[in-house]
């Protein structure tokens, strides 16, 4: 058994290295971040814009023009969040590279307008909003990469306009962005006037049908989010934080089908999607963090008799509730611990299943596109993600029993043993 | 005057052993400045800190850190998972200690 775990962890270390560490998926981790203030901006905001009652309260005029006072705030942020993470992104590649980071910002925002459609139906010289939300994630996303690849590759070619002598040098340094930024903005003027060639006739239209559209359909079903939820806990079971290194990959998916589900939910439409960016740090993982170990805590709490596992309660429970587990799965301990390995593994699964369906047949809401930190405890997490909705709550509830179902048998067994331990070494010899 | 840095993926757990750590320094007289940091801040900080430990469950992080770590002349190490589960201000200030004179 030693051995097999060692050989797993052997597989997984460079695994979780490579994709934490890559350039790339670092920089799109990164520009996330810088998103991340403004997304819950807006998100605030939406929550305060659909407060429960108001339109009982309000007049229908009136509670249509507190909406209307509102919607910048998430119009601005939340819904053109595809904006902030092309500018991060941009300027996170280039500051890795040891350039001049604000350029790389400037030069993936101007390479994305180049490549956007800048017309909306017969309105031209306007930048339709969708495309700096949802709709241009990737494009803006691979933009970003390519746009300050070539501007840090031009830099270091070392291009820039020769001065005659007597010139000061401030003059000729402050050309020195122009050469690299021209160039590849002319690189990507050539590609949108290529595609207008083609039967997509926008790069937009190009990466939306034939790269966004099919990865957004396999990550919002229920294979692939089980195999996300089962990865993450199958890096955590080696002590690798599963949830960081599986979002670098997922998150783009995530945060693309969460905003489809924002626009509808605002537009009083149906909402598009199951799986979202809060489907899994909402239902999943929020409830005391990966592994859903709040309940675990519970169960701690009411079965538990060793020393051990009771200390560990009170260690962990207060950080558990703001989804910070790492004392209960250092603790516990959960890492290696072929004791509890099949609740660990299985008890997200079917909590992710059982969510699923629950939205499906409409018997849970959906989320609702509204970004919660993940730091919110549970039950107040689910309100707020589905859009003020208690059910949202609910269906967090129903989720911790279920985990405390399943942890029961585990706990009591392996608090039997830690007890009998106890006991054993508190016997005079 | 030590400077302790403790970095993982948020700055949130390893946080909660600063708290610990801080208490340990202060009954023990010493004079140390402790703080928690999300992985990308963290090479930054380097440059401000006497040595740094990485939460365990960031471990894949020690290979990239290391090369800062190396240009700043700071030692590194990852903390021990039994001492980070038990949230063991003593053990890991000890550990830092060790580090930081060893270097």
């Amino acid at each position: 058994m030693d051995k097999f775990m060692e050989m797993l962890e052997n597989v997984l270390m460079p695994i979780a290295e490579k994709l934490n560490n890559n350039r790339y998926l670092s920089a799109l981790r990164n520009g996330f971040m810088v998103a991340l203030p403004l997304i819950i901006f807006g998100s605030i905001f939406v929550v305060i814009a659909n407060l429960p009652f108001l339109d009982r309260v309000l007049s229908e005029e009136g509670y249509a023009a507190y909406q209307n006072a509102l919607g910048p705030a998430s119009a601005a942020t939340l819904s053109i969040m595809g904006l902030f993470v092309i500018i991060g992104i941009g300027y996170k590649m280039v500051e890795g590279r040891g350039g001049e980071a604000i350029y790389g910002g400037v030069v993936a925002i101007a390479s994305f307008l180049v490549l956007t459609p800048q017309v909306l139906e017969e309105t031209s010289g306007v930048i339709p909003t969708s495309s700096l939300g949802a709709q241009g994630m990737f494009l803006g996303i691979f933009t970003a990469f390519i746009s300050a690849e070539l501007y840090q590759l031009f830099v270091r070619k070392n291009l820039t306009i020769k001065m005659p002598d007597g010139v000061p040098s401030a003059v000729s340094r402050s050309f020195s962005a122009l050469i690299p930024v021209t160039l590849t903005l002319t690189i990507f003027l050539a590609v949108r006037v290529l595609f207008s060639f083609t039967g997509f006739e926008t790069v937009q239209n190009f990466i939306y049908t034939l790269v966004q559209q099919p990865l957004t359909a396999l990550g919002s079903g229920l294979p692939a989010t089980l195999v996300a939820v089962l990865l993450i806990q199958v890096f955590w079971f080696f002590g690798l934080h599963g949830q960081i290194i599986v979002n670098s990959v997922f998150d783009p998916i995530w945060y693309s089908l969460n905003d489809e589900n924002l626009a509808a939910f605002q537009s009083g439409e149906e909402l598009p999607h199951i799986v979202t960016k809060q489907f899994i740090d909402t239902f999943i993982v929020g409830i005391g963090g990966s592994g859903m170990t709040l309940s675990v805590i519970f169960v701690i709490f009411i079965v538990a008799k060793s020393r051990q596992m009771r200390e560990l309660g009170k260690l962990g429970g207060p950080s558990g509730i703001f989804n910070v587990n790492e004392p209960l799965i250092f603790g516990l301990p959960i890492i290696m611990n072929p004791l509890v390995l099949i609740p660990w593994l299985l008890a997200p699964v079917v909590v992710a299943a059982v969510t699923y369906f629950a939205m499906s047949t409409g018997f849970a809401p959906r989320p609702a596109g509204v970004i919660v930190p993940w730091t919110t405890p549970a039950l107040l997490s689910g309100y707020l993600a589905t859009g003020n909705n208690l059910m949202g709550a609910v269906m967090q509830l129903i989720n911790m029993a279920i985990v405390f179902v399943i942890w029961l048998p585990f706990i009591k067994l392996l608090d039997k043993q830690y007890y009998g331990e106890e006991l054993t070494a508190a016997e005079p010899a | 005057m030590v400077r302790i840095l403790l970095a993982c993926s948020s700055g949130m757990s390893t946080s909660l052993l600063v708290q610990k750590m801080e208490a340990e320094a202060k009954e023990r007289g010493l004079d140390a400045e402790i703080w928690a940091v999300a992985q990308d801040k963290a090479p930054e900080d380097m440059k401000k800190a006497d040595v740094l430990l990485i939460g365990p469950q960031m471990r894949f992080m020690k290979k990239k850190f290391a090369v800062t770590a190396d240009e700043v002349g700071i030692p590194l190490d990852i903390i021990d998972p039994v001492s980070y589960g038990r949230v063991d201000g003593k053990a890991v200030l000890d550990k830092a200690l060790e580090l930081i004179e060893n270097n």
